[in-house]
């Protein structure tokens, strides 16, 4: 025990949400000058101890002492006033400012009374010019590359004194050797005694920049060590561990495959994806796995006709289509499932009946005219066939659960009589019981003949859903996994056998991002 | 997953939903009100109630086609200058081709107005609350400029008991206006894929563009429509008062969206119907109306007429938290 106090100390810290237990009795300590990883799956509790250090959330139980000083009040002021920073993933900055406006914004630097811009700017070039990198502190934020954006979020929040230094995915969009520089400032800022809590899935850089490491799993500690006695397989095993749930209640028969329904040729967007080649067969799911910012959904949204195709192109039943816009792949055989919800896939507001029918309209009407009957029919029999539970086809999206609104969205595009399904995330912010619900339809489908392409963050859900896996990296697909290949023929029994799929999954990941990186 | 774990089916009832009803029980309400108060006034006068509907109609015309814009969450504020506009070029076509010939100045200054409205919000991509707010101005001027601000008068007598003047038999002409815009636009909007894809672009335009729906041309075809409304209302004001005039429409814009706001509306597109839009617009006439009768001043009418209007759509919006 040294006599300087931790920088984070927590004890015992639980956090429920009515029933769920987000986190489950966790301690937790950073000290000072030391770069801390924090590790574990989406849900694991991360997020909720980021978001008891910023304020945002007060814990149920246990207490928090930043610097030996025990938080009190629950706030963004009263954490930022104990001395905690953070850089958000989810971008903080107003578009509409300048670089230097943002990283000011709230203490404006003033001279008589009146905001003093040249200081600010100055002042701005000087933190950037500590960091090594040549950011222009007069231009608009919306002007800005991403990783720009991305470092000036981390300038801003290291741009006054701070004891704890929280950094949650803060290499997504930069280039390797932006990576290089941040990592150089957050050894200086390690060297002044700053504390860093490091959240990120990707361990290679976790290998590079951590010292110590504490992983969580379902709101449980698990393990913190020094890095030097983990390993990348020791890691990945502690953040999956041994479980039961999942898909287990999920068959997944050998897919007979018919002939290519989809075909990309060095397909390429403005940034991402690059070049990517991939053939979807009659009756198989394909997955697409890959760590955020791998260029997954930009992949969906060029096939759809939302993000505009750079060079390479599209087959359909191999012959070349032209995709400009999303009717043209509706009208190609193509639907996606698109990756948020409720910004991208519905209107709330409107009947289960009006949204299923919307891409279909030409089909349901006459001259113009919708018939009535028949877009009644089709909403009551895909509330059959997909078991939509709704108190009928007049109530709106709204009132549904997060599964039963997905369900939805997959009813819609079902009724375009697709050849072609591209899902993005179907599963996110479901719970476990639709979600193995919705991945047996997945299965389903592609037995009726359909090919399916499946983007997921969740590995289980892969290995549940796909006869095939392609991992992405960087924009580019880097392996393509056939399912079998990650069982392990050594262990029948499906809970470790799911549980092996997945660490070499994991790992494959991993070693693509290596090498990604040349 | 058990069966009582699934809810009960139930069919919305009209009762639960009394707020999505508010304008017509406003309606009645303040009707029996105005009955019983002001009847020996002469509120329940045959002549007086027509009067109200004379008073409306063009309004009501004008809020059918607001309903679509405001449902793909746009706004038209150009609707009273280009039926100023509509008017006078109106009347200038009947004086120099005949009837036929002002009809169709009429319809084609709408056609024109429109189309570059919704060019500059679709195209450019300029707001439509900009585009029109602009428009607004550009119509009035060019409507006092070519009529060197004098009214033009309209001798034509077929033109005027046509359009907006006459009878037929006892069913004053804008009645019938009122009635044929409520019944086409009521059917456009809810029976036609046009209509559903106004509502799906309103709602969540993300959704509509992600579902093929081609929401550029669904905001330009509404502009369209907008301004082609507006300039049925010129052309009838024209008939009505046997002239065009610039001056005529003017602040028309506010009572149009008002009285689709009331008749439940959204500002913020994807939600509204046709009926209701007439409701609210026949709601205000009947406000002007009663508050006339009760001999109020026009400074108390104006302040009367704006309390009712904020209570009745505070009542409809409560439940929208």
């Amino acid at each position: 025990m040294s006599s300087t106090p931790d920088a984070v100390h927590m004890i015992n810290v639980s956090k429920h949400f009515g029933g769920v237990r987000a986190l489950d009795g966790v301690s937790f300590t950073v000290e000072p000058g030391e770069v801390h990883a924090l590790l574990g799956e989406n849900g694991a509790g991360k997020s909720t101890i980021l978001k008891i250090l910023r304020g945002v959330q007060p814990p149920t139980s246990g207490t928090i002492e930043i610097g030996g000083v025990p938080l009190t009040i629950y706030s963004p002021e009263a954490s930022r006033a104990a001395g905690v920073a953070m850089a958000f993933q989810e971008m903080s900055l107003v578009p509409t400012l300048t670089v230097a406006q943002n990283v000011f914004l709230t203490r404006e630097i003033k001279a008589g009374g009146l905001i003093d811009d040249k200081a600010a700017i100055a002042e701005t070039r000087k933190l950037f010019a500590a960091m090594g990198v040549a950011i222009d502190p007069t231009r608009k934020v919306a002007d800005i590359p991403a990783g720009h954006k991305q470092l000036t979020e981390i300038i801003k929040a290291t741009s006054q004194p701070c004891r704890v230094l929280v950094l949650d995915e803060p290499t997504t969009a930069l280039s390797q050797t932006e990576v290089d520089r941040l990592f150089d400032y957050v050894r200086q800022l390690r060297g002044k005694g700053v504390a860093i809590v490091y959240v990120s899935h990707r361990m290679d850089e976790i290998f590079r920049i951590a010292d110590r490491a504490t992983i969580l799993r379902d709101g449980k500690h698990i393990v913190t060590a020094p890095m030097s006695e983990f390993t990348l397989d020791s890691m990945i095993a502690h953040i999956i561990g041994r479980r039961s749930r999942g898909f287990s209640d999920v068959t997944r028969e050998t897919a007979t495959l018919g002939e290519a329904l989809l075909e990309t040729r060095d397909l390429s967007g403005e940034q991402k994806p690059r070049a990517v080649n991939i053939t979807l067969h009659r009756g198989e799911v394909v997955g697409v796995a890959g760590l955020l910012g791998s260029g997954r959904s930009s992949l969906a949204r060029l096939i759809c006709g939302i993000q505009p195709i750079v060079s390479g192109e599209i087959r359909i039943k191999g012959k070349p289509v032209a995709i400009a816009k999303p009717r043209d792949a509706i009208e190609a055989g193509i639907a996606l499932v698109p990756e948020d919800r409720a910004r991208q896939g519905f209107v709330a507001f409107h009947s289960v009946e009006s949204n299923i029918g919307l891409p279909s309209l030409d089909r349901l009407s006459k001259a113009t005219w919708v018939d009535r009957a028949k877009a009644a029919a089709l909403a009551e029999n895909s509330i059959k066939r997909l078991r939509i539970k709704t108190d009928s086809r007049k109530a709106t999206v709204k009132t549904l659960s997060g599964g039963n609104a997905q369900k939805v969205v997959i009813a819609k595009w079902l009724a375009t009589e697709p050849d072609v399904l591209i899902l993005d995330e179907p599963t996110a912010g479901i719970d476990i019981g639709s979600k193995s619900e919705i991945v047996t339809l997945i299965r389903d489908l592609a037995k009726s003949g359909k090919a399916i392409l499946v983007l997921s963050s969740e590995l289980q859900e892969l290995l549940a859903a796909c006869d095939r896996i392609l991992v992405m990296s960087d924009g580019r697909i880097v392996r393509d996994i056939a399912r079998h290949e990650l069982d392990d023929p050594a262990n029948p029994d499906s809970i470790d056998a799911l549980q092996h799929a997945e660490s070499k999954l994991n790992k494959a990941m991993q070693e693509a991002r290596g090498g990604a990186v040349q | 997953m058990t069966d009582s774990a699934m809810p009960a089916h139930k069919a919305p009832s009209p009762i639960a939903n009394w707020r999505d009803y508010i304008i017509y029980i406003g309606f009645v309400a303040i009707f029996i009100i105005f009955a019983a108060t002001l009847g020996e006034r002469g509120f329940l006068d045959p002549n007086n109630l027509l009067n109200i509907i004379r008073q409306t109609a063009i309004i009501a015309v004008v809020s059918v086609a607001m309903t679509f814009v405001l449902g793909t969450a746009e706004i038209d504020l150009s609707v009273g200058a280009v039926a100023g506009l509509a008017s006078v070029a109106t009347a200038m076509g009947i004086d120099h081709f005949g009837i036929l010939g002002g009809i169709v100045c009429g319809l084609g200054t709408g056609a024109i107005v429109g189309a570059i409205n919704g060019w500059l919000t679709t195209g450019i991509g300029i707001p439509s609350f900009l585009t029109t707010l602009a428009m607004m101005g550009i119509a009035r001027g060019v409507a006092m400029w070519i009529s060197a601000t004098a009214a033009i008068p309209i001798l034509d007598k077929s033109y005027a008991s046509v359009f907006g003047g006459g009878n037929l038999g006892p069913v004053p002409s804008l009645l019938i206006w009122m009635v044929a815009f409520g019944i086409v636009g009521h059917v456009v909007l809810r029976r036609t894929t046009f209509g559903r894809r106004v509502l799906a672009t309103g709602g969540n335009e993300t959704s509509a563009r992600y579902s093929g729906v081609d929401t550029v041309s669904i905001k330009f075809r509404v502009l369209m429509l907008s301004s082609v409304a507006a300039a049925v209302a010129g052309m009838l004001y024209a008939g009505r008062l046997h002239s065009g005039r610039f001056q005529f429409g003017e602040g028309d814009e506010l009572s149009v969206i008002a009285a689709a706001v009331l008749g439940g509306t959204s500002l913020f597109g994807g939600a509204g119907t046709v009926v209701g839009s007439i409701m609210g617009a026949l709601m205000i006439g009947l406000i002007n109306n009663g508050l006339v009768l009760m001999g109020l001043e026009f400074s108390q009418q104006l302040i009367a007429r704006g309390a009712i209007i904020i209570i009745a759509v505070a009542i409809s919006q409560t439940k929208k938290r």
